[in-house]
């Protein structure tokens, strides 16, 4: 599949080929905005307008697939005072625009632009005395012409250049419904590139394989293309994704929720992996960039061949494909009041969050539980009021609900700028002349519950050291932890050493589903959100792993210091759902049965079970079938969502530096394991050496 | 009921059996091959190891039912998918413990991976109760047996033939040591120890990698190969082939193929 063509297109993209067509030259809207007064959503409309106009076009000779950003930047629409005022008393979310969803593509794809044009202009007629739909409809029609005319111009360029096949699909698309494969692909990579351009981001691609299979479906079967031709479309396509992926914003480079979904149900219940499942991960595998991020949805019955092909994604070492169990999270949403049909559409957020194309306007990574915290506070005021251990969890479950209750209350305030365009691609909001800002049918918060590990070791650590076992005496432990365990070791280590650990003992295991039980009740007694939604538990940590622990951004001083689990002050938590980072592990079955015991039902906000293997655990076909089990038997055992990352050269390179932060590192040599960071250095560079040359 | 040392337990162990296999890893072994890998399972007893800056203790005892109950809980996934490899050091030297251990471990698939250099008696009791063997031939010349691995090489040789009239399947496996143990002769008698004998399943050669000398200096050991360690491994199948035995070498493509279910049980 490997096509010359292709791998040009990709030396370009990696060589940042694509940037040196980036104007300097950013639209200047304020004037324009202010001297007609423009209300916020017109505002919105017209940006989406001038940015779609400021493109010019650039279509290299070798595309089939074309667009690519030459404005690099998303001007302001209002002054900074006016922006003041008009948020005052509010909270954005992150950087303000509606982010982290994602649009019904499908549905765009199979009506075409000229059809959503329609729709709006058939509502503006039934709606006309109703102001807030007028201004709506009016300015999504304004966002709908813009980007026609952004295709139009493309197509005018590439029948210039000659580039006749580009402007016959340019011809059609994105106005008219698709018909073809490479129709619908290139009618999508306008459409989801605008919805950056309006500011939005972490614009997610959805259910990939199923709205796009009945076109590759209807294509072999006429024969206009072959499995292998129909590969390096889809190739050419997840290329294309890496075109501007530098211009948007994340946390870091690479976090920019270009993530897709395959696999799993139909809405009504029947298969859906097809075709365009095989081929998109075998397009992922050749493409091996970071953009789109993999996810698969698989069940306990899924082909092994299918989790194979998977493995060998995984062992490029990018950290996806992510896995999410639909026999876990089906019924989880359908008890938090998600319909059937919807429940076996879900997709992913960003990174993990569970949500509906097209169906919701959630706000899935709005905040954070700090385990830790919880757990800290409970030890010190229970020891301090003398308390048996039952006692200590009543604490924790009561600052788990208060940290909860606080945070909800605070969301109140949250404000969601409107969004015209991003309206258009997502269901009903033409139909009803409302802007998704409004709301959808869906409008939950999710709430991450971070370091879960750390913190149900440290209750494990004074249940069997302060309530159990030759007894430490409740002050020496808070002595220990105000002291960061200076003048501490030898209690430290029996922390550390004699404590039960979440991934390797039951204790822990069964007191971290019971901290995500507080969680799930904290959050089950709140009726609504302020928009007519709940609030969603999630077992992920995204950054706070590192936040709770040193301070996010700004902060004078960590929120917490040395924990009772024998943690330092400063060191990270664990991430998502992983043991604590200082554990050593036996393996990854017994990881998957700890996380096995939290009640999904409860809490399906997503955030994977991460495990980090060698990269020469897939070093033959064999071993490449045994990962492909091992993902199987996370199905099987009731988890809810996973991530499989192979470890690279760079990683080990890091673990030479800093032995600390990669203590259950394992490298397998010739039949046998070893702690990475127990190997003397120059065996630590010759094993490095050796997995650069790794497949 | 009897107490054993274990030196460490590790699960998805890709090398030691078909499937899933969790492999507990005994502590002690009679050999002193100049190439060990795996030196802090030499010693019987626990030993304090210390790399980057931090200790920890090699060597747990276990009660055979604590064992046997800890890998119970993984019991529902490893009947499924594979099982238990049993490895060391040499865990033949603790074949009563091992013996206890197994018997409280119903339906799993069940590896005995072994150097061979135990009293007949701990083979016929350990091995009857497994379902498949892995069993280490290194050298056939008793010269060199004795030279590069401490010990003889008559027992082993002994045991092999007695493994193979027990009826229980097993895999042979013949470390390949550059100029020591991966010389066309020393392969050509290894292919002509094993041809033929009941129960052979194939040959699994393993090329000697560099890092084996990593885990020393942790262990206040020092690394004498008593080889030249940069010389490249001599990979020859040809001596097998010819014998019609199966051999895999590690770490080589496969075949395309996996196992879904364990062989050999």
């Amino acid at each position: 599949m490997k096509s010359d063509r292709l791998a040009a297109i990709r030396r370009r993209i990696a060589e940042g080929g694509y940037r040196r067509n980036r104007t300097t030259a950013v639209p200047h809207l304020l004037p324009e905005l202010e001297a007609g007064n423009l209300s916020w959503p017109r505002r919105a409309s017209r940006l989406i307008r001038r940015m779609c106009e400021a493109e010019r076009p650039v279509i290299e000779p070798d595309e089939r697939i074309v667009f690519a950003r030459t404005v690099p930047s998303v001007p302001p629409i209002f002054s900074q005072p006016d922006w003041k005022r008009l948020t005052a008393g509010h909270t954005l979310h992150e950087l303000g625009p509606i982010s982290n969803i994602c649009a019904d593509w499908g549905m765009v794809l199979s009506q075409g632009l000229a059809g959503r044009r329609r729709v709006a202009t058939e509502t503006l007629r039934e709606m006309a005395g109703d102001g807030e739909a007028v201004e709506f409809l009016e300015g999504a029609i304004e966002t709908i012409d813009a980007v026609l005319d952004l295709a139009a111009r493309y197509r005018e360029a590439a029948e210039r250049m000659g580039a006749h096949e580009v402007a016959g699909i340019l011809a059609r698309v994105p106005a008219q419904p698709a018909e073809t494969l490479h129709e619908a692909l290139q009618a999508l990579r306008i459409l989801h590139a605008v919805v950056w351009m309006g500011g939005h981001y972490h614009v997610g691609l959805g259910r990939f394989d199923q709205y796009l299979g009945p076109y590759l479906a209807a294509d072999l079967a006429a024969g206009r293309l072959t499995v292998d031709t129909a590969e390096e479309l889809v190739a050419e396509f997840f290329l294309s994704l890496n075109k501007d992926s530098d211009l948007y914003p994340g946390v870091q480079q690479g976090d920019n929720g270009q993530s897709l979904m395959l696999g799993g149900v139909r809405p009504d219940g029947s298969e859906g992996v097809n075709e365009l499942t095989h081929i998109a991960l075998r397009a992922a595998l050749w493409t091996n960039l970071i953009d789109p991020k993999i996810n698969l949805r698989i069940t306990p019955e899924t082909d092994l061949s299918l989790l194979t092909l998977a493995s060998q994604l995984t062992r490029k070492g990018l950290g996806f494909p992510q896995y999410s169990n639909d026999a876990v999270v089906v019924p989880a949403l359908v008890r938090h009041g998600y319909s059937l049909e919807d429940a076996r559409n879900y997709t992913v957020a960003a990174c993990w969050e569970f949500i509906i194309p097209g169906k919701g306007m959630e706000v899935v990574n709005i905040g954070a539980v700090s385990f830790p915290a919880a757990v800290d506070a409970a030890i010190r005021e229970g020891l301090a009021a003398g308390d048996g251990f039952a006692g200590i969890l009543r604490r924790t479950a009561a600052d788990i609900r208060e940290q909860v209750s606080v945070a909800v209350k605070s969301y109140a305030r949250l404000l969601l700028p409107p969004a015209p365009y991003y309206s258009v691609v997502m269901d009903g909001c033409l139909e009803r002349g409302r802007d998704l800002s409004a709301g959808l049918r869906y409008n939950n918060f999710g709430i991450h519950g971070a370091a879960s590990s750390n913190a149900a070791d440290a209750l494990a650590a004074v249940e069997r050291l302060v309530f159990k076992e030759s007894p430490v005496a409740p002050a020496e432990l808070i002595a220990a932890l105000d002291a960061d365990f200076e003048g501490h070791a030898a209690l430290r280590q029996r922390l550390l050493v004699e404590a039960p650990k979440a991934g390797n003992d039951p204790e822990a295991d069964q007191l971290l589903a019971t901290l995500f039980g507080y969680f799930a009740e904290a959050c089950e007694v709140i009726p609504d959100n302020g928009r007519g939604g709940r609030i969603r538990p999630g077992t992920g940590s995204a950054m706070y792993y590192v936040w709770l622990a040193r301070g996010a951004p700004g902060d004078a001083a960590p929120p917490i210091g040395a924990t009772a689990d024998g943690r330092k002050k400063g060191d990270s938590f664990s991430a998502n759902l992983a043991p604590s980072p200082n554990v050593q592990m036996r393996g990854p079955i017994s990881v998957l049965q700890a996380f096995s015991g939290i009640d999904y039902k409860r809490v399906c906000n997503g955030g994977p079970i991460t495990m980090e293997i060698s990269d020469a655990a897939f070093s033959d076909q064999e071993a490449l079938g045994k990962c492909a089990v091992l993902v199987r038997t996370f199905a099987r055992l009731g988890c809810q969502q996973l991530q499989l990352n192979a470890l690279n050269a760079d990683k080990l390179r890091d673990a030479k530096v800093h032995p600390e932060r990669h203590r259950n590192l394992i490298v397998r040599v010739w039949g046998w394991s070893g702690y990475f960071c127990e190997l003397a250095p120059e065996y630590q560079d010759h094993v490095i050496q050796r997995y650069q040359h790794a497949l | 009921m009897s107490c054993g040392t274990v030196c460490d337990i590790r699960e998805l162990t890709l090398h030691d059996g078909p499937g899933l296999r969790t492999t507990v890893f005994l502590k002690g072994c009679p050999l002193r091959c100049s190439w060990c890998h795996n030196p802090e399972a030499q010693c019987s007893e626990p030993q304090t190891i210390e790399a980057a800056g931090q200790r920890r203790t090699v060597g747990t005892r276990y009660e055979s039912a604590a064992l046997a109950a800890l890998l119970n809980r993984q019991a529902p996934v490893l009947r499924e998918v594979g099982g238990v490899t049993f490895s060391g050091g040499e865990p033949l030297l603790q074949a009563e413990f091992l013996c206890e251990v197994i018997e409280r471990l119903p339906g799993l698939h069940i590896v005995l991976d072994t150097s061979g250099y135990a009293e007949t008696a701990a083979i016929d009791r350990v091995a009857a109760k497994c379902n498949l063997v892995y069993y280490d031939l290194k050298l056939i010349d008793p010269a060199m047996h004795r030279r590069y691995t401490g010990c003889d090489n008559a027992l082993i040789l002994a045991n092999l033939q007695h493994l193979s009239e027990m009826g229980i399947p097993f895999v042979v496996r013949v470390p390949l040591v550059p100029g020591v143990t991966d010389t066309g002769q020393n392969l050509a008698a290894i292919a002509r120890t094993v041809r033929g004998l009941p129960g052979l399943l194939r040959v699994d050669l393993l090329p000697y990698n560099r890092a084996a000398g990593g885990k020393y200096p942790s262990l206040g050991m020092s690394f004498a190969p008593g080889f030249d360690e940069s010389a490249v491994v001599h990979i020859e199948t040809r001596p097998f082939v010819e014998a019609h035995i199966d051999v895999h070498v590690a770490g080589a493509a496969g075949d395309g193929t996996h196992t879904d279910s364990p062989d050999g049980g």
